[in-house]
């Protein structure tokens, strides 16, 4: 190990660096797609301080758990002060040679850096200062540890040092969290080892950790969007990171594609095309590019969506009359009818631990969303306001429900909890739909459209810090789905 | 059928391109002639230029007009209007004097999400399917498709385009 490594050691908790391993797979039919996966060893060992965890806890966990927590006096009230973003200090990785010694010429810490801090700006829920500020340079503060009074000088509430040398062909990373008022770690200094052309993957997995350990959830930087993107009348599958890098076609032979939907396990997906006249549900492996029909039943086939353990699909089908949703086993491909009325019963989508679904019928006049078990009985109505109230969707950590709600004339991104409290509007267009949660189910993604084109953005759960994602190519997309993460 | 499906998209065709009502004279078989040159049976014509304009011509399904093929729904709604009844009943029977087949396409109008609308799609096209079945067209020569808001008519986005994008389509196959 690098004597520079157990700078950590010394400042800290008595921590040091654990070492990553991986394996590198996933590739796309013939195009290679690359994605590490990590396996993480040792836990990490979280020592907040005071004000980092008052002020960010206090955001993140807001509503997730009740407003009137036991934080003291710092309350948060959204719909007065907005967000207040943690100050961060996010330094340029150093670069190192084989030997441990500085080497300017390297470029690989500042790109790691770059990653690190557009993620943990994009989320709002991190400020990241501006490095001009910055009274030690990249290499002073790895190589003798962060002056916390120069940190705080500029406002910094947590610094991030790091160091960054290619090994046997791999590129590793090493970085640490300070608490700038505490002046310590937070959590243990972390390694991280992959091929260099997984650079960003190796950023976002840092920004995953930073976010980790200052909000106490999961992140959700190493993770991927499906999309369909359109070009004029042509519609095809796509695929990114969640920053919008690494965009690839996976279709592009001009059959109409719709609503592409991640497995639980990020390894396939569901989606709808028109290849064979009418619509039908293909599986795609993502490892093998191998292509599969999910049955072929008279009518409408649509609305594909997984089961949390991966081994139901619940779909909508119109052969018995009119559309209602179906369980369909992956395996046996035995199908079970859940519902039974002679209005639309579509857009299911199930709770994380299974036993509910969500979904949108018109059974009482217009489409509004509606709850019921997973064998199809005690269906209730949860939204009540609105006129079209469609495609809802269970975040991952069950919480809540993300939908569209449409009245007067404009339809917007809605949540609302599962027994129907607490609804709010969370953005304001003309025409928002498709929402799709990050894996950590903080942030959900979704589609607008303005005129002829179509937008993909995210918006935080409070409402908050609504962002539009660049798409490559001036091309609109649509029908977002959200990948887990990605290790 | 081959020949009459081909008939039909002739037919289609031409007419777009004459930008009317534009029929084809019908041979004994009851086909008719490709845009590009006489049948062999004679009893085709050369070109555009040589279609009429009997519009009754009570013996060809393909004698309907797009227009004729078409019916637009309320919004949210698949209920057959008196309007969209009075037009399926001239392509049922239309239908009755032919074999053809013909799939019945269902649209909606760009608002709502996407899953939504591809149920209502497929139910404004089952409703005319069933109309059509109810006016004694053999249910087997019907599909059905539903493309949701996927393929508007018009690309305009107020009132005026939806109310046109809401709608069944009966196409000759």
């Amino acid at each position: 190990m690098e004597s520079a490594l157990w700078i950590g050691t010394v400042m800290g908790d008595g921590s040091s660096i654990l070492p990553l391993f991986f394996r590198n797979k996933l590739t796309l039919g013939c195009r290679a797609v690359h994605s590490a996966f990590w396996y993480i060893f040792g836990s990490v060992n979280q020592t907040f301080s005071q004000l980092i965890k008052l002020k960010v806890l206090a955001i993140a966990l807001l509503f997730f758990v009740n407003t009137d927590m036991a934080f003291g006096a710092l309350r948060i009230d959204i719909t007065k002060g907005g967000l207040q973003p943690l100050p961060i200090a996010l330094s340029d990785f150093v670069d190192l040679s084989p030997n441990g010694a500085v080497f300017p010429q390297g470029t690989s810490g500042r790109e790691l850096n770059e990653v690190i801090t557009a993620d943990l700006e994009r989320s709002g829920l991190f400020k990241p200062l501006d490095p001009g500020s910055f009274m030690q340079t990249p290499a002073e503060l790895w190589q003798k540890g962060p002056n916390f009074r120069d940190w705080r000088l500029i406002g910094a509430e947590a610094v991030v040092s790091g160091a960054a040398y290619e090994k046997d062909g791999k590129l590793v990373a090493d970085f640490f969290l300070h608490d700038v008022y505490q002046g310590s770690l937070v959590g243990k200094g972390k390694r991280f080892t992959a091929p260099i052309r997984d650079l960003r993957h190796v950023a976002h997995r840092i920004a995953d950790e930073i976010y980790t350990r200052l909000t106490g959830e999961s992140g959700y930087f190493t993770s991927r969007i499906a999309f369909v993107a359109s070009r004029g009348d042509m519609k095809w599958l796509a695929l990114m990171d969640q920053d919008g890098a690494n965009q690839v076609d996976l279709t592009r032979d001009r059959t109409l594609v719709l609503t592409p939907r991640f497995a639980p396990s990020g390894e396939q997906l569901f989606y709808l095309s028109y290849e064979r006249g009418p619509p039908r549900i293909f599986r795609w492996d993502l490892y093998t590019g191998k292509r599969t029909i999910q049955g072929d039943y008279p009518g409408l086939n649509s609305a594909p969506s997984w089961s949390p353990d991966g081994q139901t699909m619940a779909l909508t089908l119109s052969m018995d009359g009119n559309s209602e949703i179906y369980l369909r086993d992956l395996k046996s491909g035995n199908l079970r009818r859940l519902t039974e009325n002679i209005s639309i019963d579509t857009s299911p989508s199930f709770s994380p631990d299974g036993r509910q679904i969500v979904f949108n019928s018109d059974r009482g006049g217009s489409p509004q969303v509606y709850v019921m078990e997973a064998n199809g009985s005690n269906v209730r109505r949860i939204s009540f306001e609105g006129n079209y109230n469609a495609a809802p969707v269970w975040s991952p950590r069950g919480d809540f429900i993300a939908y569209v709600r449409g009245g007067g004339g404009r339809f917007r991104i809605a949540v609302i909890e599962p027994n129907g409290q607490n609804g709010r509007v969370l953005t304001d267009s003309w025409m928002d739909e498709s929402p799709a949660w990050s894996p950590n189910g903080r942030v959900i993604l979704f589609s607008r459209q303005s005129g002829s084109q179509t937008r993909l953005y995210t918006i935080d759960l409070t409402g908050h810090n609504e962002r539009s994602v660049d798409l490559k190519g001036n091309i609109n997309g649509s029908d977002p789905s959200w990948s887990p993460l990605v290790r | 059928m081959k020949r009459l499906a081909s008939f039909f998209i002739t037919v289609l065709l031409l007419g777009t391109l004459a930008g009317c009502g534009a029929v084809p004279n019908e041979g004994p078989d009851g086909a008719a002639a490709q845009g590009g040159g006489a049948k062999s049976d004679g009893a085709g014509v050369g070109g555009a230029g040589g279609y009429g304009s009997n519009l009754d011509d009570p013996n060809a399904a393909g004698a309907l007009t797009e227009a004729d093929r078409r019916v637009h729904f309320d919004f949210n709604s698949a209920a057959l209007t008196p309007q969209a009844e009075s037009v399926l009943a001239k392509n049922a029977r239309a239908l009755s004097r032919s074999a053809g087949r013909v799939q019945v396409e269902g649209h909606c109008d760009e608002r709502g999400t996407r899953e939504y609308n591809l149920a209502l799609g497929q139910k404004r096209a089952d409703a005319a399917a069933q109309f059509l079945i109810s006016q004694g067209v053999d249910s087997g020569r019907i599909k059905t498709i539903s493309y949701g808001k996927e393929r508007p008519m018009i690309q305009g986005h107020d009132e005026t385009s939806w109310q046109q994008n809401r709608r069944a389509e009966i196409i000759p196959q």
